[in-house]
């Protein structure tokens, strides 16, 4: 199992949703929120078609962030955020 | 395993981590904008695989990683090295578009202002119409009449001024009456 962690400020939630109903013939996917991540656990036959999925995972979640205009997340606010988190 | 991307280039600002078929950049986010960072990314998908990180908040980590089987001996060095040379790239065209973005967005108000269509009679009177917009020195944007009536108007103006002066050359009619000789 691969475990790929896409930080909030650099990718957008919505791309690595589309991302995974693409890719989800390829592997098992497990999706889930951190506070600054999303992360995606995906599981397929052998290490080597992991290791290639999670890749072209990354890849196309990338391009649609970037297509999309990046992750829509003010980067200087959740920087503030986490520094004083009260 | 980290160690400086070449010799004499500055360690903390960004370092490498060889690791088989994968080399990870860790570069500051105050130098290089977000969007120069995605550009450049961007442009390396079809060569191997990018995945963007944020380990603290005045860093970025880039990892490039081979895409079938293992690297040609220094390709991954190669490839950092070309990833940071497109990142300052990016960032340099991101800074020239920031500062010509007023220009461009004046000429795209121009541009959207002529195509709303013709100008209503208020806006017509408004219009300043005394300012001359360009040099016409062969006088195309004349009219007739400031070319050729206005002219004429002038030049039979100055015609009758003429007539009505009496002509100092022609000779005096009272003089000549003076002249003559008395009848017996």
């Amino acid at each position: 199992m691969i475990v790929l962690r896409f930080h909030r400020e650099l990718y957008r939630g919505t791309s690595l949703d589309e991302t995974v109903k693409l890719f989800a013939r390829h592997a098992t996917f497990a999706l889930r929120e951190e506070q600054d991540a999303w992360v995606v656990e995906l599981s397929a036959d052998t290490p080597d078609r992991e290791r290639r999925i999670a890749g072209e995972l990354g890849n196309y979640a990338l391009g649609l962030t970037i297509k999309a205009g990046g992750a829509g997340v003010d980067a200087n606010a959740t920087a503030a955020r986490s520094a004083n988190p009260s | 395993m980290t160690q400086p991307l070449v010799d004499g280039f500055p360690a903390d600002l960004c370092t490498v981590q060889v690791d088989g078929t994968s080399i990870a950049l860790h570069v500051e986010s105050n130098l290089y904008p977000l969007g120069a960072l995605y550009g450049a990314a961007y442009i390396f998908i079809d060569r191997c695989y990018v995945l963007l990180g944020r380990p603290d908040p005045t860093h970025y980590r880039v990892t490039l990683a081979w895409k079938k089987g293992a690297p040609p001996e220094g390709m991954l060095r190669e490839l950092a090295g070309e990833f940071m040379n497109e990142l300052l790239s990016c960032a340099w065209r991101a800074k020239i578009n920031e500062e010509s973005r007023s220009i461009i967005e004046a000429v795209t108000a121009q541009a959207f202002a002529g195509a709303m269509g013709p100008p209503s009679l208020d806006d017509l009177e408004k219009f300043d119409f005394s300012e001359e917009a360009f040099e016409d020195p062969l006088g195309i944007a004349m009219s007739w009449e400031e070319k050729y009536g206005k002219k004429k108007a002038a030049q039979a103006k100055d015609d009758e001024a003429a007539a009505k002066t009496p002509d100092t050359t022609a000779p005096d009619a009272a003089s000549a009456e003076a002249a003559k000789p008395e009848a017996p």
